[in-house]
C-alpha cells in the first residue's frame, strides 16, 4: 500500500515537492514543502485494523499540548477520505539535522554533548508525563541531532496515553518495543506497569550507547530473542569515564536502566533533577 | 532506625523494663500470647511509661487454630475463601478496630496474610483488607506484608508487591518476612538482597516500613532507611515461624537454653562456650561492646555457667544491646550508614575468626555463614537503590527520628 502523490497534491494542496522519508511502521512520513510554513513533514497514519480515530486524535492533541522544544511542533491535524476509509494526518516541523544512530556510527559523543543529550531527552520524558504520555520508542533513529547540537525526539508512532485505553490487544504476550533498548515491562507488555520509568530506561541505554559508542545489549547478540533475554537478565554495564568525577553520571545511568520500574527514579521529574544537580556537581556544561 | 519490641510470649514485665529503660519504645503486642485483658494492661502501662503500642493482627494464616489467637473476638469465627471476600473481612476488620481502640494503638496494622507466592488471589486479598480499614476508621494504616521465603526470593513477586504498592496511599508497612528453611540467621544472599531492596523500595514510597520478627542481622535494614525493627526475647519473635499460630507448634520455652549475645561477634553462645573462652583467656574478648548491665554477672566470675545468669538477664541484655546497635546503625547519609555496616561485619568477621581458632563456636547461632550474605546484599542495595537513597537520605533520617 503506497500513497499516490497526485492523489496527496490533490488533497494537500498547499504542498509540494513531497518525497517520502524513511517508511515508518504505522505511517507514511513525507517531507514536502509547504506554500506558507516552508519545509515540514506530512505523516499519515496508517489504516489498521484496531485502528480507532478518536483514540488517534486523542494521541495527537496530546502531543500538540507538548510545548517542549525538543519536539517537532505539529502544525496542523485532521482527517481525509481515501480508499481505505478515513485517515488521520498531521503536518509537522521538518528538524533539519543528522540521527543520532548516524552520528555514533562516526564515535561516540563527548562529555558535553552526552550531557546536553541527557538534558533535552530526559526535559522531553518530563514534560511527556505531565501530560501522561509515554513515548515507548526512544532510540539513536528516532532522535535526530540538529546543527546546533540540540537533541530532537521523533516518532511518537507508537505513543501511549495512559489514562486512556490501550489500542493493542489486552491479550497480547509481546507489547510494542524496540529490541535493546525498550525497558522490560514494555516488550513483557505490563500495561499496568509501563508508565514514564520506562522511557527513562530507554533514555538511559540511549546515554551509554552515546558515551561509550556501543548498546551492550545489542552488540555481538545472535538475534532478537538474545537481545531481549539481555535486556531482561543482565545489568548494563557500568558507564566508565573519565570526565565522570565520583561516577555521578554513571550512577545516574544505571539507575535509570534497573530492571524493575520501581528501582528507577520515581518519576521523569525526580530524573530531571536529579541530572540538573549531576552537571552542577561536575562543574556545569 | 528505632528498635521496636516484638511481644512474645512471657515478655510483659520485660517490656515493662524495657520500655522504661530504652525511654519509652513501641510495642508490636501479641494476641498469639496475651488475652485481651493482658494486652490492655500491658498497652496502659507501656503508655504509661512514655512508651507507645500497636496490635500485629497475626492474621497470617487464616486457618490457625492456635487457641489464644484465635479466642479474641475480631478472628473470624468461619474461614472460608469466598465467604471471606465478601464481608467477612469488613466483619473482622470492624472488631480489630475496636479492638485497637480499646488499646489506644498509635496505627492500625491492617491484616495481611501470608503469601505463599504473590498471585493476583493475594493481592486482591490485601487491596481488600486496605479498603475494609479504610472503611472502618481514620487511624493512620499500616499494611502488613507477609511473604514466604520463596516469594521474596523472586525478583518478579517483588515487582508485583511494589506495583501494587506503588497505587496504595498508606501510612506504612509492616514487613514480615519468613526465612529460608525458617532459618534464624540466613545465608542466602538472594533473600537478604531482596528483602533489604523490597524495604528500600517502599521507603522511596515516603512510606514509613517497620521491619517485624528481626534479629540482629537485620541492622542492615538501617540502610534501606527502614524506621524500625522489631525484635523480641525467644527465637519466634526474632525469626518469623508461621507454624507458632497453630497449637501443634511447641514452643521454645519447653527446649529452653540461655544465650549470652557478643554484640561484636553478632553472634550467640551458651554458657559452656564462655567457660571455654574464660579459660583461653578470652574474658575481655568476648565482653559486649557495647556494654549493657545485664552482662556483668558473667563477667564477674571465674566459670560463666555457674554465675547463676538467667534467661531473663539473657534477653535484656540481648534487646538493650540490639538498641545500641541500631541506634549506631542510623548515620546521616548512606554511604555512612553502608560504610557502618561494613565496618560491623568486618569486625564481627575477624573476631568470629579468632573465637573459633580458641573452639568457641555456634553452630545455629553464629554469624559466620550470614557475613557474606550481608556483604553481598549490601552491593546489591548499593547498586540498585543506592544513590537514590543517598539523595533523599535527610528525609529518611529525619522521618525516623519524629516517629
Amino acid at each position: 500500500m503506497t500513497v499516490d502523490l497526485t492523489w496527496l497534491y490533490d488533497r494537500f494542496p498547499l504542498l509540494s515537492e513531497c518525497e517520502p522519508l524513511q517508511p515508518g511502521g504505522q505511517k507514511w512520513v513525507y517531507r514536502c514543502e509547504h506554500r506558507e510554513i516552508g519545509p515540514c513533514v506530512l505523516k499519515i497514519i496508517k489504516p489498521g485494523a484496531a485502528q480507532r480515530l478518536d483514540r488517534e486524535l486523542e494521541a495527537v492533541r496530546r502531543l500538540d499540548q507538548l510545548s517542549s522544544c525538543n519536539v517537532p511542533q505539529v502544525y496542523d491535524v485532521g482527517i481525509i477520505d481515501s480508499q481505505m476509509g478515513p485517515l488521520i494526518w498531521l503536518l509537522e516541523q521538518y528538524v533539519e539535522g543528522t540521527d543520532l544512530f548516524e552520528v555514533l556510527g562516526q564515535s561516540p559523543l563527548s562529555r558535553d554533548q552526552v550531557l546536553n543529550l541527557a538534558l533535552d531527552l530526559v526535559s522531553v520524558a518530563e514534560e511527556a508525563e505531565s501530560v501522561n504520555v509515554v513515548h515507548r520508542d526512544i532510540k539513536p533513529r528516532n532522535i535526530k541531532i540538529d546543527p546546533d547540537g540540540k537533541a530532537w525526539l521523533l516518532d511518537f508512532g507508537i505513543v501511549r496515553i495512559l489514562d486512556l485505553e490501550s489500542r493493542t490487544r489486552s491479550d497480547a504476550v509481546v507489547g510494542p518495543h524496540s529490541p535493546g533498548y525498550s525497558a522490560p515491562e514494555q516488550f513483557r507488555y505490563q500495561k499496568r506497569a509501563i508508565d514514564g520509568r520506562s522511557d527513562l530506561f530507554a533514555i538511559g541505554v540511549v546515554l551509554y550507547e552515546s558515551a561509550m559508542g556501543v548498546n551492550p545489549f545489542i552488540e555481538g547478540a545472535r538475534d532478537r530473542r538474545e537481545v531481549l533475554r539481555r535486556v531482561e537478565n543482565d545489568p548494563l554495564p557500568r558507564l566508565e569515564l573519565e570526565w565522570d568525577v565520583g561516577g555521578l553520571f554513571s550512577d545516574f545511568v544505571s539507575a535509570l536502566t534497573q530492571k524493575y520500574p520501581y528501582q528507577r527514579p520515581r518519576s521523569c521529574t525526580e530524573a530531571s533533577h536529579w541530572l540538573n544537580d549531576i552537571i552542577v556537581q561536575l562543574g556545569g556544561l | 532506625m528505632e528498635l521496636y519490641l516484638q511481644v512474645g510470649w512471657g515478655m510483659m514485665e520485660h517490656c515493662r523494663t524495657l520500655c522504661q529503660e530504652l525511654g519509652g519504645s513501641t510495642a508490636i503486642l501479641s494476641p498469639r500470647d496475651l488475652d485481651e485483658d493482658q494486652l490492655i494492661r500491658l498497652s496502659t502501662e507501656l503508655r504509661g511509661l512514655g512508651g507507645s503500642v500497636l496490635l500485629d493482627p497475626q492474621f497470617y494464616l487464616p486457618r490457625a487454630d492456635h487457641h489464644r489467637l484465635t479466642s479474641h473476638a475480631y478472628w473470624p469465627d468461619d474461614y472460608n475463601t469466598t465467604g471471606f471476600a465478601g464481608d467477612g473481612r469488613q466483619v473482622m476488620t470492624r472488631a480489630l478496630v475496636a479492638c485497637n481502640r480499646r488499646l489506644q494503638t498509635t496505627h492500625l496494622i491492617v491484616p495481611g496474610e501470608r503469601a505463599d507466592i504473590v498471585d493476583e488471589l493475594w493481592l486482591e486479598s490485601q487491596r481488600g483488607f486496605l479498603e475494609a480499614a479504610r472503611d472502618a476508621t481514620d487511624q493512620p494504616l499500616i499494611m502488613t506484608i507477609c511473604l514466604s521465603a520463596e516469594a521474596i526470593r523472586s525478583n518478579d513477586q517483588i515487582n508485583l508487591v511494589m506495583e501494587q504498592a506503588e497505587q496504595m496511599s498508606i501510612s506504612g508497612y509492616y514487613l514480615v518476612a519468613e526465612r529460608p528453611g525458617l532459618a534464624y540467621l540466613v545465608d542466602d544472599p538472594q533473600w537478604l538482597a531482596n528483602t533489604l531492596d523490597l524495604a528500600a523500595g517502599l521507603r522511596r514510597l515516603e512510606t514509613d516500613v517497620i521491619v517485624g520478627y528481626s534479629n540482629h542481622q537485620q541492622l542492615i535494614m538501617a540502610c534501606a532507611g527502614v524506621n524500625a525493627i522489631a525484635s523480641g526475647t525467644w527465637m519466634n519473635v526474632r525469626s518469623f515461624f508461621p507454624d507458632k499460630f497453630r497449637s501443634s507448634y511447641e514452643d521454645e520455652i519447653k527446649r529452653r537454653a540461655t544465650w549470652y549475645y557478643c554484640p561484636q561477634a553478632l553472634s550467640e553462645y551458651t554458657l559452656p562456650y564462655l567457660d571455654i573462652g574464660f579459660r583461653l583467656g578470652l574474658r575481655d574478648e568476648l565482653m559486649p561492646d557495647p556494654p549493657t548491665p545485664y552482662a556483668n554477672p558473667i563477667f564477674e566470675v571465674s566459670q560463666p555457667s555457674a554465675s547463676g545468669w538467667t534467661e531473663s538477664d539473657a534477653f535484656r541484655h540481648y534487646l538493650t544491646a540490639l538498641n545500641q546497635q541500631v541506634h549506631s546503625a542510623t548515620c546521616r547519609s548512606f554511604v555512612e550508614a553502608v560504610a557502618t555496616h561494613r565496618a560491623l561485619l568486618d569486625r564481627a568477621e575477624g573476631v568470629l575468626k579468632r573465637f573459633r581458632e580458641h573452639g568457641i563456636s555456634s553452630p545455629t547461632r553464629g554469624f559466620q555463614d550470614a557475613v557474606d550474605a550481608n556483604r553481598a546484599a549490601l552491593i546489591i542495595l548499593e547498586r540498585t537503590h543506592g544513590p537514590m537513597l543517598g539523595r533523599r537520605w535527610a528525609d529518611f533520617v529525619s522521618d525516623a527520628h519524629h516517629e
